[in-house]
């Protein structure tokens, strides 16, 4: 293999003007040139029916989950009853006796045998938000939010996730995407450009001490 | 609905906002690269709309993750180039073979000579580019068959700026020696 002369390259690389090219390079320019453009046809065939059939499958699957989500997000959402005053009492009677019931020392929502609970605790100073996203929550925006009430810059989280590993990112003020620099453990983000994720172990509640 | 003249920005907004449909504003705007891209890495159309297919539904499915919608198609190229290395990879060697480079692919044309001969001359530079390690091959096409920048193909490939064009560079020279055979 013979090296091209670097003026070629330069011309070829958009560096040189090639009408200042000796005429033999020139020529060879060309000729590269109208080789590379053979090449730029478009192959007929289209994937496009394939795809977009895939597409709607997941996103018909995605309004059922978000039909779910509603639902819970409804559930949680304050209401106004009016109710007749007789029906109050009631109320209040039934309500007073749930209050006698003891409570146990673990009354609080626990996760289930698979689960466990996941901490995500970032130093963001001068953040006004930071969220999580993560292969847990199909990477969506504006589900789990860190808090720092005390505006010491130290935001935290507490969520209940299923055991095993799970890839995620922090989100600071809506648009940068930062890995966590206390997860120990990163990944590749599998478009190949370098980039990392945050990798969690969630072990189960069963598996804890 | 969005319109086909949307910016991604606003197309990939409307697609994470629930409208499904409006990705196939995505495809249509990057189908055709992307297919061309495949295509001249893997050397076979087949394998090539399989490899896009699944990039574009590995994209839908991770569009949330797409940092920078401004640069989509560098992000859509990405995913695309890696399903090739894994293609390739799968075939145990980065070389395509040479059974796998189409036939004369003959262009529209009412003259049969001229046909012929520009069908000899694309089957000739698709061999002296099947011929390329992969990672040329990926250099060399995403520059001069897809026109881009060495900007954006470092962010397509994940190599820095002078590798890249370290690669080009002697993809330039395969090829000139190829072509020179023919005028001799």
């Amino acid at each position: 293999m013979s090296p091209v002369d670097p003026r070629l390259q330069e011309a070829l690389d958009g560096e040189r003007d090639p009408g200042d090219l000796p005429a033999d390079l020139r020529e060879a320019y060309t000729r590269f040139i109208a080789a590379a453009k053979l090449l730029t046809a478009t192959p007929r065939i289209s994937v496009a029916s394939r795809v977009m059939a895939e597409v709607r499958q997941e996103a018909a699957a995605a309004h059922r989950g978000n039909v779910a989500r509603r639902l819970v997000r409804w559930l949680g959402q304050p209401v106004t009853v009016r109710l007749r005053p007789v029906w109050t009492l009631a109320l209040a009677a039934g309500l007073a006796a749930v209050l006698l019931v003891p409570w146990g020392p673990n009354s609080g929502p626990t996760p289930g045998v698979a689960q466990g609970i996941a901490n995500f605790v970032g130093h963001f100073p001068g953040a006004r938000s930071v969220e999580v996203v993560g292969s847990f929550n199909d990477w969506s925006r504006g589900m789990l939010h860190l808090s720092d009430n005390d505006g010491d810059g130290i935001w935290h989280a507490e969520a209940v996730l299923p055991a095993g590993p799970h890839e995620y990112m922090f989100v600071v003020d809506g648009e940068r995407w930062v890995p966590d620099p206390l997860a120990g453990r990163y990944v590749d983000d599998g478009f190949g450009a370098g980039q990392q994720n945050s990798l969690l172990i969630v072990r189960p509640v069963s598996a804890q001490p | 609905m969005v319109n086909d003249g949307a910016p991604d920005i606003e197309v990939v907004a409307q697609v994470l906002g629930g409208d499904g449909e409006a990705f196939g504003v995505l495809i249509r705007r990057y189908e055709p690269g992307l297919l061309r891209f495949a295509t001249r890495m893997l050397g076979n159309p087949d394998a090539a709309a399989d490899a896009v297919a699944e990039s574009l539904v590995r994209a839908y499915r991770h569009l949330a993750q797409c940092r920078d919608p401004g640069r989509l198609r560098s992000w859509l190229y990405r995913i695309t180039g890696n399903r090739c290395r894994s293609h390739l990879a799968r075939r145990h060697t980065n070389d395509i073979s040479l059974s796998d480079v189409p036939p004369l692919a003959l262009a529209d044309g009412s003259d049969t000579w001229a046909v012929l001969e520009r069908g000899e001359q694309v089957a000739l530079v698709e061999r002296a580019l099947a011929a390329l390690p992969a990672e040329k091959r990926e250099a060399f096409v995403l520059k001069h068959v897809e026109g881009m920048s060495y900007e954006e193909m470092a962010t397509v490939t994940g190599a820095r700026i002078p590798t890249l064009k370290m690669r080009v560079h002697r993809a330039r020279e395969a090829l000139l020696v190829a072509l020179e055979e023919v005028v001799r």
